[in-house]
């Protein structure tokens, strides 16, 4: 379910106009430039780079109105931008990202067990937010790497378990 | 007559012990996602592609149809409890269903709950048995020039009930096609927009792009805000009175229609049905006053559209291979990953497929009942389990899920970067089910417009005159100008003036007394 409350400001709006219009331009011109295979003798009209090139005219064009009606709606000062917003990105966001991307890009693949890899994933992102994140007391430090502990291994067993020997699903 | 007998040999080869087995597992499990808020349908199904990929198909598909109808019907127990819809397809059982529990009577509108969604799924699955043949049989007749404008009638509709803002739905989908034809096309195998990186040349696989979009991008929504585990308060019995149902039998049957309907309807979706349903009955009620205060009937109008629109979105998935919803995208990608080939020639090739998938919906629903009626509270205890410890999980099994397909790292690092990319996309109020349909419709948009042209030569007349093209482009073009705020405007004073013109004639023709 995505909360949808926290409806961006026009000034955003119009930067994402101003960002659809650039991603649509740049495939109508990788699509333009594409190779037509001219010298295969192919029907012009079953050239690859048609139909990304109206896609990207397109996205273009709704790129296009999204600026203008952020514009529209920012001169007109019926805008919201009085209405507090939550920012898009805070520190548990960057926590959770690099914690993510440290385990997914990091260890995933490098030549360490998977279980092992993912035990060290679990037990940091769990305790990192559950005893930073949640503010808690200094008495339940130990209480929450032990919470981490069990939920670390267990989870990383349980997981490598059912995938590997139940579904014979090959991990990373 | 054939077809009966095609259904009683699916179902008589699903009553068994194993397959019994796989549907109570796997509805269980989809209970349980449709649960916990912030955990989907979609994801739920996409997960458990990946971990059903070895299996036989008939057991996998088992699996996935099962997860798909008890995580819709699981998102309502949060709906009605906490407020908070367990999925998009609940949110409206928020409205009566949480009022009734304020009211002290939590368990009946479970118990409605119930008795809705499995009522639904009944008649989506008669519809599903009904309508998939004749529909494929029609889809025969259907060219590139009609599958083009499907294709584009998805994305369009998709994009424009999801969320609040059309254009954003519309770009969604839009970039959704495009990235869909990222690699080799389809037609002279030319690499297109692969940058000369070779994984690339097959292009983003669809199950890692999912998983990154729904699951990767929900753990990152869920980990922003801090969140402690909900209390629940204690409910009297779900076990639904049988006075609720007889007494609201023309609403459940409207919503059954309405909730079908909408789930043919290319990427329209299981939340657009309960909304259709529940608006249909407030304005059909005679206790339209009721609607929103605990009201039995809107609760279970609701229920019934959502659940019944899954079997109608898997109606034109397994006709057309063009899905009715997101989760039915991602039902259709393991069909085909399984070597089904759903579309126009799957009642010619496989016929006994359509009944198969009769036969687990059927399965999938008898078992939704049963955990409905005796199950409900330890199942609840899930929500306890705090998001600081369910979402990480989660993460570890989209890094296996993305991997698992194809033992790729390439697609664990797609599943990375269209989850950071969706989680952003979702904080500027981007919706992600059109840029699922945008993946899953690229394909054949691709391949029916350039086919198209070589077939007239370049002309764009048959894309306009074909008579159901005319139709898909015409609701297309309605449904643009529809969002042209100075039209939208001139069309509401039109239907204002209409219904005080035919207030007026009807005063004037009623006998005064």
């Amino acid at each position: 379910m995505q909360s949808l409350d926290n409806q961006p400001s026009p000034r955003v709006e119009f930067f994402s106009g101003l960002g659809w219009i650039t991603l649509g331009s740049a495939i109508v011109y990788g699509s333009w430039t594409m190779d037509r295979l001219e010298n295969l003798n192919i029907n012009p009209y079953t050239a690859p780079g048609l139909v990304p090139g109206v896609l990207g005219a397109v996205i273009a064009l709704c790129g296009s109105i999204m600026a203008v009606r952020a514009a529209r709606v920012g001169t007109s000062g019926s805008d919201r931008t009085a209405v507090t917003r939550a920012p898009i990105f805070n520190w548990r966001v960057a926590l959770s990202i690099a914690l993510c991307l440290g385990f997914a890009l990091g260890l995933v693949g490098r030549g360490a067990p998977f279980w092992a890899a993912a035990a060290i994933f679990l037990f940091l992102h769990v305790f990192l937010f559950s005893e930073f994140g949640e503010r808690r007391g200094q008495r339940r430090l130990w209480r929450g790497i032990l919470v981490a502990l069990a939920v670390s291994a267990g989870a990383s067993f349980a997981i490598t378990m059912i995938f590997q020997e139940f579904f014979l699903v090959r991990l990373p | 007559m054939e077809g009966l007998v095609a259904l009683a040999r699916s179902l008589v080869t699903f009553l068994h012990f194993w397959p019994i087995v796989l549907t109570l597992g796997s509805t269980l499990v989809g209970i349980m996602i449709g649960c916990m808020p912030g955990l989907s349908a979609t994801l739920g199904i996409a997960l458990l592609t990946t971990l059903t990929i070895k299996m036989p198909p008939n057991d996998a598909i088992l699996i996935l149809i099962s997860a798909y109808i008890g995580a819709i019907y699981g998102g309502s127990r949060t709906a009605i409890l906490l407020n908070i819809p367990g999925t998009a397809a609940n949110a409206a059982a928020c409205l009566d269903g949480y009022a009734l529990a304020r009211q002290g009577q939590a368990g009946r509108a479970m118990g409605i709950a119930t008795t809705g969604s499995v009522t639904g799924s009944l008649f989506g699955v008669v519809c599903l048995a009904l309508f998939t043949p004749l529909l494929g049989e029609v889809a025969l007749a259907f060219g590139a020039f009609e599958f083009f404008w499907l294709a584009v009638f998805g994305v369009m509709m998709s994009g424009q009930v999801t969320g609040e803002d059309a254009l954003k739905g519309w770009i969604m989908g839009f970039v959704g096609l495009f990235v869909a034809l990222v690699g080799q096309d389809g037609i002279h195998a030319h690499n297109r927009f692969t940058f000369d990186i070779n994984d690339l040349a097959g292009g983003f696989s669809l199950i890692p792009m999912l998983v990154g979009a729904f699951g990767f991008a929900e753990v990152l929504t869920a980990m922003k805000d801090k969140m402690a585990p909900p209390a629940l308060r204690a409910f009297d019995s779900v076990l639904p009175r049988f006075g609720d149902v007889l007494r609201y039998w023309k609403t459940v049957l409207r919503s059954g229609v309405i909730g079908v309907y909408v789930g043919i309807l290319p990427g329209v979706g299981e939340d657009m049905a309960a909304w259709a349903s529940y608006a249909a009955a407030r304005r059909a009620s005679k206790e339209s006053e009721q609607f929103g205060k605990g009201s039995v009937e809107g609760l279970m109008a609701a229920e019934t559209g959502d659940n019944a629109s899954i079997p109608g979105a898997i109606i034109p998935a397994l006709a057309l291979a063009i899905p009715g919803s997101a989760p039915a995208a991602v039902l259709l990608a393991a069909m085909i990953i399984h070597g089904v080939r759903p579309g126009p020639l799957l009642m010619v090739e496989q016929p006994q497929f359509v009944y198969d998938v009769v036969a687990m919906c059927t399965l999938a629903t008898l078992g939704m009942l049963f955990f409905g009626l005796f199950l409900i509270r330890p199942m609840l205890l899930v929500l306890r389990i705090p998001r600081t410890i369910i979402m990480p999980i989660i993460f570890v099994l989209c890094v296996v899920g993305s991997y698992a397909i194809a033992q790729r790292l390439f697609d664990v690092w797609t599943m990375i970067g269209f989850g950071v990319a969706g989680f952003f996309l979702r904080q500027l109020g981007y919706h992600m089910a059109p840029l699922v349909l945008g993946m899953v419709l690229g394909d054949i948009l691709d391949k029916s417009l350039r086919r198209g042209l070589v077939l007239s030569d370049g002309s764009l007349e048959p894309f306009f005159t074909r008579p159901i093209c005319l139709v898909l482009w015409l609701v297309i073009a309605a449904s643009i100008l529809w969002q042209i705020p100075p039209i939208k405007e001139a069309a509401g004073r039109a239907a204002g003036a209409l219904a005080r013109l035919t207030g007026v004639r009807d005063r004037e023709a009623r006998p005064r007394g």
